[in-house]
């Protein structure tokens, strides 16, 4: 897991989730599994910016891009122009 | 020197193509706003053009007159070609949603099967990009085919098409109404009937050549097709547009683009004002100038006026106008606008203090002093525009007088032709040449105020209560998600009454391992406020509530999901 991966991880465990005792790893389903709804993603792509230095032009990413922290930055590699 | 374009300008023209090739062709139509290095406007020759390429290439997959198209597109220039394309062609075109990442799959699939299944498409129009597992979902039977749109025009290309002439009867187009739960209906408009819903408009408003309207609202929504798109077309003005994911992900980026682009009118619906007042940073405010701001109208939600007031205060240093601050009640079944506040005003919209006990229990609108003990203030939505008329009346259909609130329902020159292939809901909806709407308000003086939505009301042992009146109370509570809160009767057997149900999101988990003197509080505050008690208030983690692809709550899916979690409310 890489260092940026982790502050994601960190992000989505104090930030969008806030459930005491939850953990999720870089290949846990986020929206897919219902722990997150899609009405989050407006944040976590925000944090994805900001932690990429990338922006991300939202009219490219599905929802299903963003279902795993993992997927999240391969999205953001893909997708993304420096800022 | 502008020129105001006048109402009989509008109603000049036959059809929406008549329109659209008077325009001025080398005025800018659209510029479109991707992001700071991606902004591009089109003027009316190149869109003219490039939507003359699209009806081509639709008639050469085999798109005839009269059919309908499904345009499942991003937002933008090529969706809007594709769309004047269609009705170039004489076919009928209906935008469906483009799924986004804020889109809920498994709601998007259900809502886009059930409307593709009703409007039997001979074309489904998708760009490369659409992802595949959903195409699935779409029923279009085996006599459609599927293609992507003209991306981009070909500087090359000949463009051997020209435009048939058609009667203004015609069906020009398919608007989806805008419902939160089940399957929208589609809204078929005739040429005559939007034209003359734009002419009504133009001169309600008083447009000028002069104006610039500026829109992130979505083309498969009225707000966005109709005021931001439609209008634009036939009365030859530019519009500065962005998606609303972008507006969402970077809401300050539409006061940046009021303030370069010196917009004049720009439509929103109520939460975007509380939205942007509590989002865009005190510092970053410093950069925008709103003084070009004449016309900000909050249209297609209850109007509230807590959230002009915040909006007012959070950006008047930006040289926003109070006057700028107006309403309008609208509906895809009118093509748009019924009615409209005043813009040539001095103030914003009127606004009435009523006594709350006589308005709730009653439901009577008894005007008392501004700010009196015990009252509480609506917001106006407006004076019919042109064409337009409206009635009030009560569950029996009889008119009701001034002050009493009932069933809103409206006559004019702009109504649908019907619901697509849905003879039984038309026929339900338009009687004796009246559309009842559902929606619940009452008259005053000349103005119309809108409260609420009939199916929604819950009624108090004879007290009519609002959802939204109660959603307010709670999100105000600090421990609450701001608008992340729903109120829905349940029917309690022992009290042969509703009784109401409150569910709120907390900010913060840790909050419901102590649930209780927030619970109390919020129980206290509605008693105070409205003077009836909740059976319950129901605390739920972050993102517990169902929202729809609008991004409203999804009242019945949540009411059902609160239900299922606690079947002791359903047993009574």
């Amino acid at each position: 897991m890489t260092k940026q991966q982790q502050q994601m991880i960190d992000y989505i465990g104090a930030k969008v989730i806030r459930r005491p005792g939850m953990q999720i790893e870089v290949d846990t389903p986020l929206v897919s599994s219902g722990l997150i709804d899609s009405f989050a993603l407006v944040d976590i792509l925000s944090k994805l910016e900001q932690i990429t230095h990338m922006r991300i032009p939202v009219g490219k990413v599905q929802a299903k891009d963003m279902d795993s922290v993992r997927s999240m930055f391969a999205t953001a590699a893909r997708v993304g122009k420096p800022l | 020197m502008n020129t105001i374009a006048t109402a009989s300008q509008q109603l000049a023209f036959r059809t929406l193509t008549e329109a659209l090739l008077a325009a001025p062709a080398e005025h800018a139509f659209v510029t479109m706003w991707n992001n700071e290095d991606n902004v591009h406007t089109t003027t009316f020759r190149e869109f003219t053009r490039w939507a003359y390429l699209q009806a081509a290439y639709f008639r050469e997959q085999g798109l005839q007159p009269n059919e309908t198209v499904i345009l499942i597109m991003p937002q933008g220039v090529a969706l809007m070609t594709a769309f004047v394309g269609a009705i170039l062609l004489g076919a009928v075109p209906a935008i469906l949603a483009y799924p986004t990442f804020k889109v809920e799959p498994s709601k998007y699939r259900f809502g886009l099967s059930g409307v593709s299944a009703n409007l039997k498409a001979k074309l489904l129009v998708v760009d490369a990009s659409f992802p595949q597992d959903l195409l699935e979902y779409i029923r279009v039977g085996d006599l459609c085919k599927l293609v992507c749109a003209v991306a981009s025009p070909d500087p090359a290309a000949e463009v051997g098409f020209a435009p048939r002439a058609y009667d203004p009867r015609q069906l020009a187009f398919i608007q989806h109404s805008a419902g939160t739960t089940g399957l929208q209906k589609g809204v078929a408009l005739s040429h005559a009937a939007v034209l003359r819903q734009l002419g009504h408009l133009t001169a309600a408003l008083e447009i000028t050549t002069g104006d610039r309207i500026y829109s992130w609202l979505p083309l498969y929504h009225d707000m966005g097709l109709i005021a931001c798109f439609m209008l634009p077309m036939v009365s030859h003005l530019h519009v500065v547009m962005q998606s609303p994911t972008d507006w969402v992900m970077r809401p300050a980026s539409m006061l940046r683009l009021i303030s370069e682009h010196r917009c004049t009118i720009a439509w929103v619906p109520n939460f975007t004002l509380q939205f942007l007042a509590r989002r865009v940073d005190v510092e970053d405010r410093k950069e925008f100038d709103l003084r070009s701001l004449r016309a900000l109208i909050n249209c297609s939600e209850p109007v509230r006026a807590a959230s002009m007031d915040e909006f007012k205060a959070a950006f008047s240093a930006c040289g926003l106008r109070p006057e700028a601050l107006q309403s309008s009640y609208a509906m895809a079944e009118n093509v748009f606008a019924v009615t409209q506040s005043a813009t040539n005003r001095s103030g914003m919209p009127r606004r009435v203090w009523v006594e709350s006990q006589a308005y709730y229990r009653d439901h009577v609108a008894v005007p008392v002093a501004e700010n009196s003990s015990g009252s509480l203030c609506l917001v106006s939505s407006g004076e019919c525009i042109p064409g337009n008329e409206v009635r009030v009346v009560s569950e029996d259909g009889c008119d009701l007088p001034h002050g009493r609130v009932g069933e809103i329902l409206i006559r004019s020159d702009s109504m649908l032709e019907g619901y697509y292939n849905r003879p039984d809901l038309t026929s339900e909806a338009l009687r004796d040449g009246w559309y009842w709407s559902g929606d619940l308000g009452f008259c005053l003086h000349e103005d119309l105020y809108v409260t609420g939505r009939k199916k929604d009301l819950i009624i108090v042992g004879g007290k009519n209560i609002y959802p939204q009146d109660i959603e307010e109370i709670v999100s105000s509570h600090p421990a609450i998600q701001d608008g992340r809160a729903l109120a829905c009767g349940v029917f309690d057997p022992e009290l042969g009454t509703e009784s109401i149900v409150v569910v709120a999101e907390v900010k913060d988990e840790n909050q419901l391992q102590d649930p209780l003197p927030v619970e109390q509080a919020i129980c206290n505050a509605i008693v105070a406020e409205l003077g009836v008690a909740a059976r319950g208030v129901y605390l739920k983690p972050p993102r517990w509530i169902v929202k729809s692809t609008a991004g409203k709550a999804a009242r019945s899916t949540t009411r059902e999901k609160l239900l299922a979690e606690h079947p002791e409310l359903s047993s009574g």
